[in-house]
């Protein structure tokens, strides 16, 4: 195990190529400048985070692999799969076509991309000393391949935290299709400190879904950041799920004149989950477009938080930017914070922001029990149906299904064991 | 033989306010029955009380085939076979059609591939098979949720119909697609009480028995003639045939009486 601090930094750098050890000095330094999240500053203040940097640790190799579960294995057509185990790449397969390789090794071929500020939070900066091993992709330009590539982040060690990387370069014109899955066991105490950053040349389409389905003690603060040129379009879709605490800061850049980003995402939080989402889409370019849509559930005493900002630039004509968040809270002592925000610093965009939290809609309950269905029949419905407008447009087809299943399930969970209400 | 559907002084109320005063009405099966009135003569608040809505303190009696429904919950009434077309149905969003049929059909202890089976031969016959596999009244016009109530009603084949304004807010050939969906689904097993402000959609739909509800009460029955009568006079000339005072006084009035049509109707 080893702990966060100068000699770890040393016995890492001792065999590193010199780019990387140039980021990590760097980013050591900000680490130790930066103080642990704190409530009174804005981005952390509806979170409550208990992170303890000291008494955790690096895990030193990687412990076992988890078997695939059904979402790994509804993916039956990939043309690639990556499996990173706390923190370190375990497995690469196939991919070539869209060159796929362990985040490690872009080192060896000079200053790997950075689109994450590492001065952003003290997770982002331990990241930038302690990570530098994960999953890439370079895709070459015009390579077209809607076969998806999996990459699993998997944390399997207790007490450890992590800096999985995950680097997406999409070249000119090509179109690539990622489904990164999180999966941890329960009663794992780890934190996964992600750092994803998707960059996508002129044309480029990138579909990219995050499934998030870590264990009940599992941390995840996740900060991804992705960069869009000249008519490049990004799907993002995401689903969170697990996790003890779960947060996603997503930052996207329109700085390509007519590029695009859709952002479709469910989150079903229980028991005393907390799941947070921050989403900041800069409008820089001109005829940018933005869509944002999160539709969550929270049960029991589960909480979930959603900060939203569009924020468009003096720059950013005929932009269209739309984000929109619906909460459903199912049990008094569960809660959920919406905020979306606008930065409107141009005259000539179509702008729309909307945002709810509430329980189920009484007057649809009426409707179907009038139609003869009990109350639990048509609440599980009503429930399947609010979640069902973001799985159908979810950019990877396949984990829709296995995630319909996941959300039916979590609820007649919650409403057989008596949470709801 | 019990009727589709009868009611014995039957009394409403809200907070202080009584809407219903006491109705009594038998609809046999095979029969569709029309109950007309002014706005705020109760017609609607007699659909959502035996459809169950709350909020309303109810006494009387409400026998579906012989089976008092006045102490069910909603859904168990819709399971017994008492089934509402709604005037202004919501909108579900996320929730197809065919899922709400399929889960109704599964409450029901029936198979639900049979009930969408014949889900889309009725639709086919309504022209409503694209409304099966969008969400439930999800970007329809007024006229094809109408449609959609109807289809639901055919599929889910309630002993007693009650079609709340099914023609409000419809073109005249929407009204006639409507009458004529009312008109396939006669049959001996059916009793339908058909609420409208208008005579309109009589034209194109045979009621056996015509009912006038003015102040919450039924206060004239009978053939299709007393539809022609309102239609050469309104409601007021009735009033006066009968010699009827209006019970609430214009101040107790609410804003949506003075209005036709409007979704404020009670």
């Amino acid at each position: 195990m080893l702990a966060l601090n100068a000699t770890t930094l040393e016995v890492l750098n001792r065999d590193a190529p010199e780019p990387l050890v140039r980021r990590r000095v760097a980013g050591f330094d900000i680490y130790q400048e930066t103080p642990p999240p704190s409530d009174t500053e804005e981005a952390w203040r509806y979170v409550e985070i208990d992170v303890d940097f000291d008494a955790l640790a690096l895990a030193e190799r990687a412990g076992d692999p988890l078997a695939p579960g059904p979402f790994v294995s509804a993916i039956t057509d990939a043309v690639g799969h990556a499996v990173v185990v706390d923190g370190h790449a375990v497995t690469v397969d196939g991919g070539e076509s869209v060159g796929l390789t362990a985040a490690a090794t872009l080192w060896l071929e000079g200053e790997a991309p950075r689109l994450v500020d590492p001065s952003v939070d003290k997770f982002a900066a331990a990241g930038f000393a302690f990570g530098g091993d994960g999953a890439a992709l370079r895709v070459p330009a015009g390579v077209v391949e809607p076969r998806p590539v999996v990459i699993e982040l998997q944390a399997a060690t207790g007490g450890t935290i992590s800096f999985p990387e995950v680097v997406v370069e999409v070249g000119e014109n090509a179109d690539v299709n990622v489904v990164v899955v999180y999966r941890s066991p329960n009663d794992v105490d780890a934190v996964i400190a992600p750092l994803l950053g998707l960059d996508v040349a002129p044309g480029g389409r990138l579909r990219f879904t995050t499934v998030q389905l870590l264990g009940d003690a599992t941390t995840l603060v996740a900060h991804e950041r992705a960069r869009l040129d000249r008519d490049a379009t990004l799907r993002v879709g995401e689903a969170g799920l697990g996790g003890a605490l779960a947060r996603l800061d997503l930052g996207v850049r329109l700085d390509g004149d007519g590029s695009s980003v859709e952002v479709v995402g469910l989150y079903f939080g229980e028991a005393r989950q907390v799941l947070d989402y921050r989403m900041v889409i800069d409008h820089v370019g001109r005829s940018t477009s933005s869509d944002v849509l999160l539709k969550g559930a929270v049960e029991d005493e589960a909480q979930s938080v959603f900060t939203g900002l569009l924020r468009i630039a003096p720059s950013a004509a005929r932009t269209s930017a739309f984000e929109t968040n619906r909460n459903l809270v199912l049990s008094e002592g569960a809660k959920a914070h919406s905020v979306p925000n606008l930065e409107i610093l141009c005259d000539d965009v179509v702008c729309g922001h909307g945002s709810s939290v509430g329980p189920l809609d009484a007057e649809h309950l009426y409707y179907l029990m009038s139609r003869g269905l009990s109350r639990p029949r048509a609440e599980r419905l009503l429930v399947h149906g609010f979640f069902e407008e973001v799985i159908e447009r979810l950019p990877s087809k396949a984990m829709a299904e296995p995630l319909r299943r996941e959300v039916d399930d979590r609820f007649a969970a919650a409403q057989a064991a008596g949470r709801l209400g | 033989m019990n009727s589709a559907l009868s009611i014995r002084d039957l009394h409403a109320s809200v907070g202080s306010v009584e809407i219903l005063r006491g109705v009594d009405l038998d609809v046999g099966f095979g029969e569709v029955h029309a109950v007309m009135g002014p706005n705020g003569s109760g017609k609607s608040t007699l659909c959502h009380v035996l459809t169950g809505k709350e909020g309303y303190h109810v006494s009387g009696s409400a026998l579906l085939d012989g089976t008092e429904v006045l102490d069910l919950d909603v859904d168990a009434r819709a399971r017994l076979g008492l089934l509402q077309a709604f005037q202004y149905p919501v909108e579900i969003p996320g929730v197809k059609l065919s899922e709400l049929l399929r889960e109704a059909a599964e409450e029901r202890g029936v198979d639900p591939d049979e009930t969408l089976a014949r889900a889309r031969e009725l639709a086919e016959r309504l022209g409503a098979v694209e409304f099966l596999d969008r969400s439930v009244n999800d970007d329809l016009s007024g006229g094809e949720k109408k449609r959609s109530e109807i289809l639901q009603m055919a599929v889910l084949r309630p002993k007693a119909a009650l079609l709340d304004e099914i023609d409000s807010g419809l073109d005249i050939d929407a009204v006639r697609e409507v009458a004529a969906a009312v008109e396939e689904m006669r049959g001996p097993d059916l009793g339908v009480l058909l609420i409208t402000h208008y005579s309109r959609i009589l034209k194109y739909l045979r009621a056996d028995r015509i009912h006038v509800m003015m102040d919450g009460r039924i206060v004239s029955s009978g053939g299709p003639e007393l539809a022609e009568e309102l239609e050469a006079g309104g409601y007021e000339a009735l009033r006066q045939r009968l010699g009827l005072q209006p019970v609430t006084s214009a101040a107790e009035r609410r804003p949506s009486d003075f209005f036709t049509d409007t979704p404020f109707d009670v």
